[in-house]
Formats: structure tokens, sequence, C-alpha cells
């Protein structure tokens, strides 16, 4: 197991009432897998992957990687060494061309990265389907699809062997949407990543290997 | 692409803002190195005109107090003359380098010529005393060792000739050119004494003072400031008073005023009953060279309590403040300037970078997802701000400089042309030429390590301050909020 949520509870203080987007939440993940994790609108999708990235803490519970906590791990360096994330709004650094954004994590973590850096984050591009003109370019001369690729190639910087995305089709055609897809696919299945991405599409989740569907704070597995 | 790359690209990559920051960075830090520099240059005039006004101190009637005093005050003063053992003991205080004190008489001569700066002067055939026998009591002659006049041919006195009243003396080398005397004539100046009482002057007693030159001196400011002083008539005044000025001991100033009172008593028995009865009291100027400018309050301090009631300390570099006016006035409104510059320098440079971070804050949020630590994002931000920084307080710091010039300049113009008058003063023992005029004179802006040093300091803590604020914001960003 790469990955495992233990009893995670989660809420908002709602003036006295605590309302509870997560309740004993239970998951558990595997390299070489693409999972997906259903739910409706506001059903605390981003609430549990935020848990899983380590941006936020939950209330109780804990998060497991490769067995140990990610508190002691210490989620910086959890973030910094361990995962790779995506978001549905690319979140790329606007001043810099996509290679230097691709650049900034291998600055970052602590892991093992080949010498040749900017040869790495073009072969890296170059595979997601960014070719070198393009990743020369500012990244807000991208289309929106080709930002998210770089963003993919970002988490991919550094490594890591666990991919989280949070609805990262979302601002994307249904075509940009399938190609993302078979990436996440590729590189679950080939590269032996653990894969998980957050979506409200179906057609998505039908492709994954494990679908997990979140309501009313309750996480539940499909066969 | 670690942190510190980031910052340095980022500068040129957002060169738009940063130039807005060099901008604001500039004007602000023009003020503070203005502010400074005048601060700097202030202070320069105050300590190299107090070593050119020297460090000397005497003692003189408090003529101020004797004005506010009543009728029934002034018969009660006590109205002792400064003494010599009051001298000395003032002199033993250990803020005194070394002392002198001195009695003078005024002697004319049919002997020599006295020196009238080379004009045809005639007096007549009538008795002028155009000579000032001036006792001393040190040695080497404390005016020359102070810079106000330097012996140009012979010797100073020894101090047996000082102690006996040895008949020699040292007189200007204008005079003596004048006279065509040499180290090692004499000359004879004359004292002669006059009775007024019958309504016309009546000689009632006459004696030869017959000296023999052992040193020539010559004034050292008017060396010094020939040809180029503006206030030539007043000077030359005093110069021609000081070329005529016969260095002697104390002991023959006393034998001539001796001589002097004599000369009444013997004719004025009244005069004679009342000398007699009362002890002679010699009347001295005395004069303390400090060991610096800084002691002189705490040298007036302890001297207060010992003189006289109705005398007072005076301090030469006192002066200072007589004609320093101009200086005093830029000093205070460019310290003020300096503190409400800086404050609104931490505040505008700290609200601007706020701002800018602000419209980051997503790229901000990025690095920290991505497990940045948030010291690295601070010294990021820190970098970028700096680099600009450098650069923008580089520039000020010659334009400020310039600009401080200029404004003070314009500044001390009209500030002298409203107030200052030349103050001139020469009063008791204490000598200064020094005027207003030399004291703006004496104030220079100009780049110096120590201004350079203050303002980076300065400049760079306030820039360091100024970005509190916005880092306080990087700190309780919270990447989650901005990225999800
Ligand atoms: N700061 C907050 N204070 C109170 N409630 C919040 C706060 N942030 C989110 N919520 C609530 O928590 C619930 C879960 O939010 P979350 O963003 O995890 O939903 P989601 O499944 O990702 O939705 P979407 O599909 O729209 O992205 C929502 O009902 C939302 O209103
Ligand atoms: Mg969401």
């Amino acid at each position: 197991m790469i990955l495992e949520a233990k009893n995670l509870n989660y809420y908002y203080q709602d003036g006295e009432n605590r309302r509870y987007i997560l309740r004993d939440t239970n998951a558990s993940f595997e390299k070489g897998k693409f999972y997906t994790i259903l739910g409706h609108s506001g059903s605390g999708k981003t609430t549990f992957m935020a848990l899983l990235s380590a941006l936020d803490e939950p209330h109780s519970g804990n998060v497991l990687f490769h067995g140990q906590d990610i508190k002691q791990i210490g989620y910086e360096k959890y973030r910094r060494n361990n995962v790779g994330i995506i978001f549905q709004s690319y979140n790329l650094v606007p001043s810099f061309t996509a290679v230097e954004n691709v650049l900034v994590p291998m600055s970052i973590t602590e892991n093992e990265i080949p010498k040749d850096r900017k040869n790495v984050a073009y072969n890296l591009l170059d595979y997601i389907g960014i070719v070198k003109t393009k990743a020369d370019r500012f990244v807000n001369k991208l289309s929106g699809g080709e930002q998210q690729r770089v963003a993919i190639a970002r988490a991919l910087a550094t490594n890591v062997e666990l991919i989280l995305a949070d609805e990262p089709t979302g601002n994307l055609d249904e075509e940009m949407e399938q190609e993302i897809i078979d990436i996440f696919t590729k590189l679950a299945h080939e590269h032996q990543k653990c894969v998980i991405v957050v979506t409200h599409s179906n057609e998505i989740a039908q492709q994954s290997d494990q679908i997990y569907t979140l309501k009313k704070g309750v996480l539940t597995k499909h066969e | 692409m670690n942190f510190i790359k980031r910052g340095a690209l980022n500068v040129t990559r957002r060169i738009g803002k940063s130039f807005i920051l060099l901008f604001i960075i500039f004007i602000l830090g023009n003020v503070i190195a203005g502010a400074i520099s005048i601060q700097q240059a202030t202070s320069n005039v105050e300590r190299t005109i107090k070593e050119r006004i020297g460090t000397a101190a005497t003692l003189e009637i408090d003529y101020q107090k004797l004005d506010s005093m009543s009728e029934q005050e002034m018969m009660e003063v006590d109205w002792t003359p400064i003494g010599r053992d009051l001298i000395r003991q003032i002199g033993e205080l250990s803020y005194v380098k070394y002392y002198d004190y001195s009695s003078s008489t005024w002697l004319g001569s049919d002997d020599i010529q006295s020196y009238e700066g080379g004009m045809e002067v005639h007096y007549g055939d009538s008795y002028n005393p155009r000579f000032q026998l001036k006792g001393i009591n040190y040695a080497r002659v404390l005016d020359f060792e102070e810079g106000r006049g330097q012996l140009v041919d012979g010797r100073v006195f020894t101090d047996d000739e000082i102690e006996n009243g040895a008949s020699v003396a040292i007189i200007s080398k204008k005079l003596a050119e004048e006279n065509n005397l040499h180290v090692g004539d004499t000359f004879a100046l004359t004292n002669k004494v006059f009775d007024y009482s019958a309504g016309e002057e009546e000689e009632i007693a006459s004696r030869d003072v017959v000296l023999e030159i052992i040193g020539l001196f010559e004034p050292q400011s008017v060396a010094e400031n020939d040809g180029e002083n503006s206030d030539r008539g007043m000077w030359d005044w005093m110069d021609i008073e000081y070329q005529n000025t016969v260095y002697v001991s104390n002991q023959v100033v006393r034998e001539e005023n001796q001589f002097h009172m004599e000369a009444y008593m013997a004719i004025d028995e009244e005069y004679a009953q009342m000398i007699e009865n009362e002890e002679i009291h010699e009347h001295f100027s005395p004069i303390f060279i400090l060991h610096s400018t800084d002691v002189a309050e705490a040298f007036a301090e302890e001297a207060m309590p010992l003189i006289p009631q109705l005398y007072t300390v005076r301090n030469v570099s006192d002066h200072f403040d007589n004609i320093a006016g101009p200086i005093k006035s830029m000093a205070t409104l460019s310290g003020y300037v300096l503190i409400v510059s800086i404050v609104a320098s931490v505040l505008i440079i700290g609200l601007v970078v706020l701002l800018f971070l602000r419209d980051r804050k997503r790229e901000l949020g990025i690095y920290l997802s991505l497990g940045e630590r948030r010291s690295r994002v601070v010294g990021q931000v820190l970098l970028e701000v700096m680099i600009v920084a450098i650069i923008g307080i580089t520039l000020s710091l010659f334009t400020g400089n310039l600009l401080a010039s200029g404004v003070s300049d314009t500044m001390m113009k009209s500030d002298t042309n409203q107030q200052y008058q030349d103050y001139y003063f020469y009063g008791g023992e204490l000598h200064s030429n020094l005027t207003t005029d030399d004291v703006i004179e004496s104030y220079q802006v100009h780049l110096n390590a120590t201004y350079i040093m203050m303002f980076l300091v300065i400049g760079l803590l306030t820039i360091l301050v100024s970005t509190v604020i916005p880092l306080i914001y990087i700190v309780r960003l919270n990447p989650k909020k901005i990225l999800m």
C-alpha cells in the first residue's frame, strides 16, 4: 500500500455545530493503479485531496504514506519528496516558461534528480506532448490543455510515485480531456505510478482501475 | 531553479513592477541620502570649526550678571580680581593641558617706530603708547602654541627669564624690519606718567625700558589669509595691533605698572594712602588650554564654584554657537526629514511590496504546494526586493548627495541673508576671527566613506524593516485556499 487514509474526519465549524465534510473516511491506494474519486459538487472531493496531499490537516485520523503518518514525515517534506499535485486551474508560475515551471520542483525536492535537469525537463514535457518550441514559451501563451500537460510534467519532475489530481480536466474540452486521461492511464500502467484523480465525470471514472464515490461525507469503494 | 535563481529571474521578468519599486526606492532614497548628507556635513562643520577655534577658555567678568544687578547688590559684590593663586588652582584641573595668565600695559617709544601697515602715520611729537607690553607666564608663549602667531626667528623665553623678569622680549618681524632690528639687538620703550589734574597733561615721571630681542614672530593667520580676506579693514586693525605687541614676562609688566603707580603716589597723598592700606591687586587675564573641546563644559562646571561670584568661565568654542546659526538650523531640519522619510519609506515600500505580493499570491502558493520551505519563499521575496533596493539605493547615493548640496546651498544663502550677520568675536584674551562665512565655507556636502556606509546601513535597514509586513503576509499564506 503506498497511500492509506485512516478514519479521516474533517468538518467546518458552523456556529455551534460541526458540519462534517468527511466522516471516518478510509481508503487505500496501490502503485501501478489509476484511481478515480467520484462525487457531486460540494461532496468534499477537494477536501479529501487536500488531506491526501498534505495541503490541509484532518481533525482526526491519519494519512499514511508507505505506512508512515505523513504528519511524522512532515507535511512540507512529504509534498516536496513524495507527491505530485495537479490542480484544476493548472497553477503554473506565469512569469516562467513551461520548462522553467518544470525545473522549479527539481530544486525544491530532496529526491535524486539527474544532473542535466534542463534536458530532463524538456524530455518530460516532450513525453507529455509539449514539443521544445512550446516548452520555451511562457505558460500563459499555451492552451489550457497544454498548460495542464505542463502541470503534469511538473508533478512528475521530482520522480514521485504518487500523483494526485483534483479535477484536472475540469476546464478542458472532451477531446483534451481524453488525452489527459490517457496520460494518467499510461503513468499508472507503464510507469507504476499511483494516480488518484478526482472527477465528476462518469466517463473518466469508467476508465480507471478503481472508483471511489464520495457522498454525504462517506467514501465508498466500488467493486 | 532554486529560490535565488527564481528571485533573480522574477526581477527581470516583471521588469515593469521592478521599475516601479526601483523608482519609489530611488525617490525615497534621495530624501534619506540627502538628509544623511546634510547631517554628516553639519557634524563635520561642528568638528572642524571647533578645532579651528581651539580649546581655550578664560575667566571674565560676567557682564550679563552685572547688568541685571541692583545697586544694592553691586555694593555687596566681591570685586576682587582673579589672582595668581586662583589661576594656578584652576590650571591644575585635569581638563587643562596648560595655561597662562597675562597682564599688560601700553608704552610709547622715542627709539623705535611702530608698524603701521606700510602707511605713513604721524603722531607728532606727543607721547603715543603704541606698543602693548604683553606679559606672559608660560615661557613657550601660548599665542604661538595655539597658532595665533609663529616664532620665525630666535627663541622663546626660558623659565628663568620669566621668573626673574629678565629684560628680554619677542617682537614681530614686521616691527623689527621697520626699525632694522635683529635678534640680539636691544631697543628702548618709554614709560611716561602724566598728570591731568591741572587740566592739561603734565609729565611727572619717565623712564626707559630697554629690552633685548630674543625672538621674532609673525601673526599666523595673516599669512594664511593673505589677499583673500574680505574683511580687510577689520583685520588690518587687529593685525597692526598685534604687530606692535611686545612679549615680555609678567614681571616686566609688573615693574612698569609699579613705576606708574609710585609716580602717582608721589604727587597724590590721598591716593598713596589708599594704596598703602589696601593690598595691591594685579590684574591678570588667564587663559586655559583644554585637552579637547569635549571637556569644555565639564571644565566650566568645575571651575565655576572656584572663581569669584562676578566672574564666569568663557569657552572659546562657545563661539561656535554664535556663528553656526545656518548650520544648526540645517542640522535640525535634516534630522526631522531623516526620521520622517525613514518612517514614510517603511510604510510606502512595505505597502507597495505587499500590493505586488498579493498579485503574486498564486505563485507563492505554488512554491509552498511544491513543498518549498516558507523561509526560502521569504528569502526569494527578500532577495527580489533587495536586488531592486541595492540598485535604487546606489543610484540615490549619488543623486541624494547632489540634491543635498543643492538644497543646502539655497537654504544657507537665504539663511545668511536673513538673520546671520558676521559675528566678530574679539573679547578678553580669546581670539577668533571665524565668521559665519567660515562656517558655511567649511560646510561641504561630499561623498565620503562614513556617509556611504551610513546611508547603505540606514537604507538597507529601512528596506528590511519595510518588508516585515509583506513577509508576515507570506508566512500566513494558505496554499490550499489559494490553489484549490
Ligand atoms: N472555508 C469553508 N468554510 C465552510 N465550508 C466550506 C469551506 N470550504 C468548503 N466548504 C464546504 O465544504 C464542502 C466540501 O467542499 P469541497 O471543495 O471539498 O467540495 P468538492 O467536492 O471539491 O466540490 P466541487 O466538485 O464543486 O469542487 C462544500 O459543501 C463547501 O461548501
Ligand atoms: Mg473541488
